[in-house]
């Protein structure tokens, strides 16, 4: 960590404020108690001890959107179900995060031709942040998908604004 | 019972609104005719539905209790009639009975059953919505499915789909 690593005594630490405060974020993304379809059944696989998404901080899986830092979107979304996904993204504090869990949340999956209801992707509301390939996923995507989305965190910074990618 | 001693029994209690009984049968290529498989059915006439489900549950040799199915069929974009179709079984009998009720496609109306099966409630507006059938004497007849400010009834062979719902493109 630089010139000061080693000039203080025992117990004493010193890092970057961005390095401590993506660490914190990317190792307690709490998600929010919520599954449209049969992705869910993975999801919940996911947070089973099997595959055990707490090793990523992630296991705490929030009933209010108000304590939630994630939203895993897995499930087929259809219009009548959009608007209360907006909602509850609405009702998330910032900052948060939106997984595409599966076909249907990112585009639409089976369902994109005849599925009068079904909205074509869970972008056209909603900003996603992670999209999620399989129909549905295996639960190793899923966790695949969260360390993509650690990837995203790391990289934040809060201080120094993002270099603009065109 | 058999479907046959099941007819004969609605026969003698002089049932209303039979039409016809249809019983699957054989191909005839001489009479140009395609047979028809899966089971046998019943077809009402679509106004004395309810007086005939009346009877169908109040009957002690029939006693079907249960309303297993409610639902409608578009044979076809061609087609002048919807077919409305109803499953009922008796669980004290062990036994069922398949009806139908043709109704023209414009502006297709029918009493409601809800009087006789409390369970048509949900098949009936799902009927509703899904084919646009109109029960009348429904306690709630709201979408049940669908968004209340969905136009069109999906199931229906002339449907068309919406480009957009509340400003979120569906092409």
């Amino acid at each position: 960590m630089g010139v000061l690593e080693n000039a203080f005594e025992e117990n004493v630490l010193t890092t970057k404020v961005d390095w401590l405060l993506n660490w914190a974020k990317l190792n307690s993304i709490w998600p929010m108690t919520f599954g449209l379809a049969c992705c869910a059944i993975e999801m919940m696989a996911v947070g089973a001890a099997h595959h055990d998404i707490d090793r990523f901080g992630a296991g705490a899986f929030r009933a209010t959107p108000r304590q939630a830092d994630l939203m895993i979107v897995a499930g087929t979304v259809n219009f009548k179900m959009g608007e209360r996904v907006k909602r509850l993204y609405d009702q998330m504090p910032s900052p948060k995060y939106v997984i595409a869990m599966g076909a249907c949340a990112t585009g639409g999956g089976p369902y994109y031709k005849y599925g009068y209801t079904v909205m074509k992707g869970v972008d056209r509301i909603i900003p996603v942040d992670v999209y999620i390939a399989g129909c549905p996923p295996r639960p190793e995507a899923l966790l695949e998908g969260l360390m993509k989305l650690q990837d995203k965190i790391r990289r934040t910074a809060v201080i120094r604004k993002p270099a603009v990618t065109a | 019972m058999e479907f046959q001693a099941i007819v004969d029994r609605l026969r003698a209690l002089e049932a209303p609104g039979i039409v016809s009984a249809d019983e699957p049968r054989p191909a005839n290529k001489a009479e140009k005719d395609p047979g028809r498989s899966g089971r046998p059915f019943l077809v009402i006439e679509p106004d004395k539905l309810v007086d005939f489900l009346r009877v169908c549950r109040d009957d002690e040799r029939l006693a079907f209790e249960i309303l297993i199915d409610l639902t409608a069929s578009d044979p076809g974009a061609d087609e002048p009639q919807l077919w409305i179709l109803v499953e009922l079984l008796s669980v004290r009998h062990r036994h069922r009975l398949a009806l139908k009720a043709l109704l023209p496609k414009e502006n297709p109306t029918l009493p409601s059953a809800t009087a006789v099966y409390r369970a048509a409630q949900w098949h009936e507006r799902e009927c509703m919505e899904m084919f646009g059938v109109t029960f009348e004497g429904h306690p709630d007849p709201r979408n049940i499915l669908l968004p209340d400010d969905w136009v069109g009834h999906p199931l229906r062979k002339d449907y068309e789909f919406p480009t957009e719902y509340h400003g979120v493109s569906c092409e």
